[in-house]
């Protein structure tokens, strides 16, 4: 059989699998939007971890991480930096959230900050910079999943094809079975996307090299400019360094498919724990594409595009189920973000805006049809941006990022209480500020001073929203004691013993 | 405008209640944890990381600043995981 029959045959039976799943999850659910958007806030330990590496890994760490080792070398290992301080931001807001969440019945950001700061126009802003930014993720996920299957079939399948059948796929699986569809589909893509990742780069170590030491020894050898900072191209400077820090960590959580997840806990403590050992998979999954990248800087140097250096070496060197069995890990690492990101952004455009502007009295069944909607008038546009626009998987995920980088000082003022309080008027002048800002130091003036732009963009944000909240008034002060005084219980305890939280369950305060 | 005209308020509804910061931790423990991790993230960035950024001595194999990086980064895990067991 040929070795692409193989392969696209592998991913075929993943697809069904993952179909499968989301039929199973649908006879689970019920009608209830809280239960199809948020799981009906019961994710355990267990499941929530591997969702968030799940989504928090994509087409990006399979083939764009891989893709930056082989063009700039080891300085792509700051990913290691900006994973790490993602858990350290879940350990921190991911209780604040899930508080405030259970105890408010907040679905989504743009719920939370617009009733904090008592302001519509919040809301909408929020609602648009989190949809605009993250639809751009769409597209890095579809174009990757185009890539892999086009790829997996020697360009037999087009990428146009591949990426409108998988983008189906997801769609399919989230209409049927809502979030615990999702949940359900990460657990298998995350163990799936690992184990994948590891193998492939190990076989081809072996194959190649006769090992990752020796892999390593001939980068030394014969492309030593690879093993230091900023690498061949002087990409990774310090100021770069430290911005993508920022910007992919900060960037990437503030992402509603990200901060969505944080309502969905059992309990405050489950999110203490994940923050404190998802960097364990997050990091350890860029080591093998080290291997990949390195080598593959060695073996194959002229390669067009750096992002299909992966799929590029397995079908040159690897046995075709196991290329197969690799990239329908890659597929999975792709869809368990595009799934995700399908997901949140409905739950963004059901929930703040048709349920809040357009029809605030339907039945629990209309708003999962609407949900339903959604999700297919997403998947249009994602198919259309993917097919017709392309850059480096990296760059697409930066500027996403460095957009939902923006919502930062907002987030703060909500969830840190201090003496000085934001006001509406100033976060949005803050993210006016800093969009206008990202915009010149992205697109006109890209990364001044080699700093990265998400950062200038952070940086303006910031000290606008701060000065313009000094002068404006801030939420009432009922508003500001029953937000504040939610987080001020779950951090610290409550004051007369009396647990408002979540009365039935410790809050592990 | 500011805050002092509702601050000034006898109603008790309409009086904020001064919480303290929550950009401090008001514990010594948990004051310690945020100085680690900060000190952690300092040791992989700029002035500190030129330091480490060569090739030799590696370790298994690995140039010297992925292996300095990937020490540090275990580090912070085990500071989060330390202050997940003592609830910070």
């Amino acid at each position: 059989m040929e070795p692409w029959v193989i392969a696209l045959s592998l991913i075929g039976i993943y697809l069904v699998v993952t179909l499968v799943l989301g039929l199973v999850a649908n006879r689970s659910l019920s009608v209830d939007l809280d239960d199809f958007l948020l799981y009906g806030r019961k994710a355990r330990f267990f499941v929530l971890y591997l969702t968030i590496v799940a989504t928090y890994h994509s087409a990006f760490a399979f083939l764009g991480s891989s893709g930056f080792f082989y063009t700039h070398g080891i300085g792509f290992w700051v990913a290691g930096t900006w994973t790490v301080v993602t858990g350290a931001i879940t350990y921190v807001i991911g209780p604040r959230i899930w508080a405030l969440g259970k105890k408010f019945d907040y679905m989504t950001p743009a719920d939370m900050m617009a009733d904090f700061y008592e302001s519509e126009p919040v809301r909408v802003v929020v609602a648009a910079v989190s949809i605009v930014f993250t639809i751009l993720y769409i597209q890095v996920q579809a174009q990757g999943l185009g890539y892999i299957v086009s790829a997996a079939s020697g360009d037999r399948v087009s990428f146009e094809a591949a990426t409108a059948v998988l983008l189906v796929v997801a769609a399919t699986y989230l209409m049927a079975g809502g979030l615990r569809a999702v949940y359900w589909t990460d657990v298998l893509q995350g163990v799936w996307m690992y184990v994948a990742v590891w193998v492939g780069a190990l076989v081809l170590s072996y194959e190649l090299f006769g090992g990752p030491l020796q892999l390593l020894a001939a980068v030394k050898e014969q492309r030593p400019d690879l093993l230091t900072i900023p690498g061949p191209r002087g990409f990774f400077t310090y100021p770069m360094w430290f911005g993508m820090m920022v910007t992919l960590s900060f960037g990437v959580v503030l992402q509603p498919h990200l901060l969505i997840r944080y309502y969905t806990a059992v309990d405050a403590r489950t999110l203490r724990w994940l923050g404190a050992t998802i960097p364990i998979f997050l990091v350890s999954l860029f080591i093998p594409t080290v291997f990949v990248g390195l080598g593959g800087a060695l073996v194959m140097p002229d390669i067009a595009i750096p992002d299909r250096i992966f799929p590029e070496l397995l079908f040159a060197y690897a046995p075709a189920w196991l290329t197969g069995l690799i990239l329908a890990g890659a597929t999975a690492a792709a869809m368990s973000t595009l799934d995700s990101i399908l997901h949140a952004n409905t739950a963004v455009l059901t929930r703040d805006i048709y349920q809040r502007y357009i029809n605030a009295d339907g039945s629990r069944a209309h708003y999962i049809a609407v949900s339903r909607f959604f999700i297919v008038c997403l998947l249009i546009i994602g198919y259309i941006l993917s097919v017709y626009t392309f850059d480096q998987l990296v760059i697409v995920v930066t500027l996403s990022g460095a957009g939902a980088l923006q919502l930062l000082p907002a987030l703060a003022g909500v969830l840190f209480p201090s003496r000085r309080c934001m006001t509406a008027t100033g976060v949005l002048t803050g993210i006016g500020a800093g969009l206008v800002t990202l915009f010149f130091t992205l697109v006109v003036w890209p990364h001044p001073l080699t700093m990265h732009g998400g950062v200038w963009g952070l940086a303006a944000n910031w000290l606008v929203a701060w000065a313009v909240s000094r002068v404006t008034p801030k939420p009432s002060a009922a508003t500001v004691n029953r937000v504040h005084g939610t987080i001020e219980e779950l951090v610290y305890g409550p004051r007369d013993g009396i647990n408002t939280i979540d009365p039935i369950r410790d809050t592990g305060a | 405008m500011s805050s002092k005209p509702q601050n000034a308020t006898t109603d008790p509804a309409s009086r904020y209640v001064a919480f303290g910061s929550h950009y401090v931790p008001r514990t010594a423990t948990g004051r310690g944890v945020v100085v680690a991790y900060l000190l952690l993230l300092a040791f992989a960035e700029w002035p500190l990381l030129p330091w480490a950024n060569r090739i030799e001595p590696t370790f298994l194999g690995f140039p010297f600043i992925f292996a300095y990086l990937g020490v540090i980064y275990v580090a912070k895990i085990a500071v989060l995981i330390y202050a997940a067991r003592r609830q910070l």
